[in-house]
């Protein structure tokens, strides 16, 4: 059973009081007794600091119930930015708030703030964000929707956050994926990168990768013939093309060059319907799939020549953003298989 | 496209993912089938480790059992057990249609030699439909006065030895009654299996909270300098219950809080709490060290350093409970202890003189298990004595269960004109950083069995010393007849235990 609780909103606009407000909502110093007798219960646990930042108030909402959720594992210091450079009349507001969960015995507990900026204040937020962190914690920057690469808060934030996280299902191009790769990659202050899509293409990669523990058939992958990836009808290829450009740069480690064929699939709307991995090896030709069933599932099956040689369904559950989130949170310092894979993917 | 050909020596698709292995395709042979252990533990844990993708394809189980029930019964009666017990729900049924697919029953008593020859065939046969390349984890989930029967009967029947593929055998608790009875099981396994392919499972050691003990004490630098006889006044090691026996009258009868926890779980606890760092986190290198402890303890004089005791009817958490004389399948004159604390020492550079207290009890007022180490007073205090007054030394608690996590109790100024101390509890849960859902205890064994590494498995010298130091405490109690009941339901034990503790001028912790 989860309860939730709000212990306390309010507004400010300068920094230090921001500041103070926190630290009585952290440490049970603040005089609504009810916030008190909550945080005071017992010591808290912060794993990380999170910056978010969106464009309007129908995505603050969606945000907001996002990190909700998030809080039950990943209680933080969470500031999000309701940044919109492109609206008249400057503004620049926050409200503070601390959130507490309990779960199966357990609370954890969140602070939160919003800033809510107009104008061009919007573009300097980085400069109220650095004393809003709790020191010692690493700095996550969450940017839901694709990021605006050009506006000077995204370089400013990249280079206060240590890891920057997308959605690159999300309306990401290819001119899209190489500013990502580059924020990567570049020389001082880069974040390292993580994309909900890589997370969402774990399962693939898990089976791919054990059909090859099997007894037999590692020297089969590296007489590997080609992969197709079959995906949805909606236009969208980034996962598809994330997971040939992951098998790619996988066996290009030992240099082998692997062709990927991607191709339509009327049967599924969006994202990777199937896998075909094909290989020589002993015993002619072996087809190694995947596919995506009706009801979050994946079938794993191995043909080798014209023999059915092992077959099996396992879940694939549709991940919720807080999930692929979470996912992200627990990785520190670069992904470099990502990376490599973003890489191949744009070649 | 024409390349030339290259040799692997390792599968480049699995680098960077979580799962650092896929077991090999194996058929896992559990006799006692149709048990309660099969039924609550076994399955619903193979189910969890297919549904996250940890089983490879071709896993098969083969369930043994003496049970007249058909094939599809089987299956029926198993599938009940996984929606039942399962830790995630609902069951998805084409997963688990998939796992199923394996699962087959074999009705047979275990000493039955024609039964082996039939199980052998279809072992032959599930290599050869299901490319389980002889792979076998028999898994001994019966009473144990069958494991030595089915171990027998495995080696001659040539089932433990066929064909390819490696073979491993794990042995449910209790591992033997006393050193003797241990042998000769040790003797009997050993007979067919070398001791690599033994895995002895306490349940107790598969806890993510057992193994963050080991996190704790060997991944945070500024514990170790301090976990030693100069910093450490003492140690209270507690496994506490407040359940009774409930159903298990007839196995307790036999058992007692000796045998039931102090030979193993609480054993188990003071060798990771005592251990010395280990250089790796191999298998025989973790082994190895716990042994060590094991080995290091100080001859227990039983008459000055073990209490035993029994619960009576009280009351526990605002209900009346029976005493253990009244509970089912207990002789209204049982002398079997519920309760029992040890004083002990550890003979070793690292531990001399210091005493580590352990305890464990049925009916008690609380659950909890715990090691908390009690570090001696500051060597000299600047403050005025009415400042310090009733200020403690600093405990550090690591709790297993409930509530995860550790605290540490330090000495801070209370606000104020004047210099007056006290004493405050700095907590960590582990769920206010962790909300995420552990796995069983089963699936991590189980899956550590397929994967052949039995770090968490207790080794056959392990085995041998907890009963040895058992033994000599029971030869002690054999030549005296308790005084039992000796304490309430609901309370802390009996007094003597207090007695115990108190002749070193010390106190039981309240967990």
């Amino acid at each position: 059973m989860m309860e939730h609780s709000e212990l306390a909103t309010r507004a400010f606009v300068d920094v230090h009081a921001i500041q103070e407000e926190l630290e009585q909502l952290r440490w049970g110093l603040h005089d609504d007794g009810e916030a008190a007798e909550h945080a005071a219960a017992e010591a808290r646990a912060s794993v990380l600091n999170l910056i978010t930042v969106v464009g309007n108030e129908t995505r603050l909402r969606v945000v907001t119930r996002v990190l909700d959720r998030l809080s039950i594992t990943n209680p933080s210091r969470t500031l999000i930015l309701l940044a919109q450079h492109d609206r008249d009349s400057p503004k620049l507001e926050a409200e503070v708030s601390a959130q507490t969960r309990t779960e199966t015995g357990h609370r954890v507990t969140t602070e939160r703030v919003i800033l809510h900026a107009h104008g061009e204040v919007a573009t300097h937020l980085g400069s109220l964000v650095t004393p809003l962190l709790v020191p010692d914690l690493p700095v996550i920057l969450w940017w839901p929707g694709r990021p605006d690469f050009d506006n000077p808060l995204f370089d400013s934030l990249c280079e206060l956050a240590d890891r920057l996280v997308v959605d690159t299902d999300e309306g990401f191009d290819n001119a899209h994926l190489e500013r990502l790769l580059g924020v990567a990659r570049r020389d001082e202050a880069r974040a390292s990168i993580g994309d909900f899509n890589w997370a969402r293409l774990i399962a693939w990669r898990q089976i791919a990768a054990q059909f090859f523990d099997m007894p037999g058939m590692l020297p089969r992958l590296a007489q590997i013939h080609g992969v197709t990836i079959h995906h949805g009808i909606d236009g969208s290829l980034t996962q598809a093309k994330l997971l040939g450009g992951w098998i790619r740069s996988r066996m290009a480690s030992v240099n082998i060059e692997v062709p990927v064929e991607l191709r339509p699939d009327e049967s599924h709307e969006h994202g990777v319907g199937r896998m075909l991995i094909v290989t020589g090896g002993e015993g002619g030709v072996a087809r190694f799939s995947i596919s995506r069933l009706q009801g979050a599932r994946l079938c794993a099956e191995i043909r080798i020549g014209d023999q059915d040689f092992a077959s099996r369904t396992v879940r694939q559950a549709a991940r919720s953003a807080e999930e692929l989130l979470a996912i992200e949170l627990l990785l520190s310092g670069h992904d470099v298989l990502f990376e490599r894979a973003l890489a191949a993917a744009l070649q | 496209m024409a390349q030339a050909v290259t040799t692997l020596t390792e599968n480049v698709l699995r680098e960077g993912l979580i799962l650092p292995r896929t077991p090999d395709p194996a058929v896992m042979v559990i006799f006692g089938a149709s048990g309660d252990l099969t039924a609550r533990k076994l399955m619903p844990a193979l189910y969890n480790l297919a549904l996250n993708r940890y089983l490879p394809s071709g896993f098969s189980v083969v369930g043994v059992a003496d049970t007249a029930i058909s094939e599809d019964e089987f299956r029926s009666r198993v599938a009940d057990a996984v929606n039942k017990f399962s830790r995630s729900q609902p069951v998805d049924r084409a997963v688990w249609q998939s796992l199923a697919e394996g699962l087959i029953y074999l009705r047979m008593p275990f000493g039955d030699q024609e039964g082996y020859r039939r199980l052998s065939a279809l072992l032959q046969q599930l290599d050869h439909d299901r490319g389980t390349n002889g792979n076998r984890v028999f898994y001994l989930a019966t009473l144990p006065q069958f494991f030595p029967v089915i171990v027998e009967q495995l080696g001659s029947s040539g089932i433990a030895h066929a064909g390819d593929g490696w073979k491993r055998v794990v042995v449910e608790k209790p591992f033997g009654h006393d050193l003797q009875s241990a042998k000769a099981l040790n003797q009997a396994i050993h007979a067919v299996f070398t001791e690599s392919q033994v895995y002895r499972i306490d349940h107790y050691l598969g806890k993510e909270t057992v193994q963050n003990v080991m996190v704790f004490r060997f991944a945070n630098g500024i514990f170790e300098p301090i976990w030693n006889r100069r910093y450490v006044d003492h140690v209270q090691i507690t496994v506490a219950e407040d359940i009774g026996i409930e159903r298990r009258g007839k196995y307790y009868e036999t058992a007692g809080a000796l045998r039931d926890i102090f030979q193993n779980h609480l054993l188990q606890l003071l060798s990771i709490a005592a251990m010395e760092p280990p250089p790796n986190f191999d298998a025989d290198t973790v082994r190895d060290e716990k042994v060590k402890v094991l080995k290091s303890i100080h001859a227990i004089d039983v008459d000055n350093d073990v209490v035993r005791g029994q619960y009576s009817p009280g009351w526990v958490a605002g209900q009346p409970v029976p005493g253990y004389r009244q509970e089912a399948n207990v002789s209204e004159t049982s002398n079997t202890e519920t309760y029992v604390a040890v004083r002990l020492k550890i003979d070793n550079w690292r531990w001399a003189d210091t005493t580590f207290y352990l305890r464990t009890g049925k009916r008690l007022p609380s659950r909890a298990s715990e090691i908390a180490i009690q570090f001696k007073n500051a060597p000299h205090q600047p403050f005025a004595r009415t400042a310090i007054q009733g200020l403690t030394p600093n405990v550090l608690v690591m709790r297993i269960q409930p509530h995860e996590g550790a605290s540490l109790k330090i000495a801070a100024k209370i606000p104020g004109p004047v210099m007056r101390l006290r004493t405050v509890n700095m907590d960590f849960f582990y769920g206010s950083s962790f909300l995420i859902e552990s796995p069983d205890a089963y699936e991590r064994l189980v899956l550590d069995c397929m994967l052949g590494d039995p770090t968490l498995f207790a080794r056959e010298d392990e085995v041998e010393r907890a009963w040895a130091l058992v033994d000599g405490i029971e030869q002690a109690w054999a030549t005296q007849t308790p005084n039992f009941p000796n304490y309430a339901a609901g309370n802390w034990g009996p007094e003597a235990a207090d007695a115990l503790i108190e002749r070193d001028g010390r106190r039981w912790r309240r967990p």
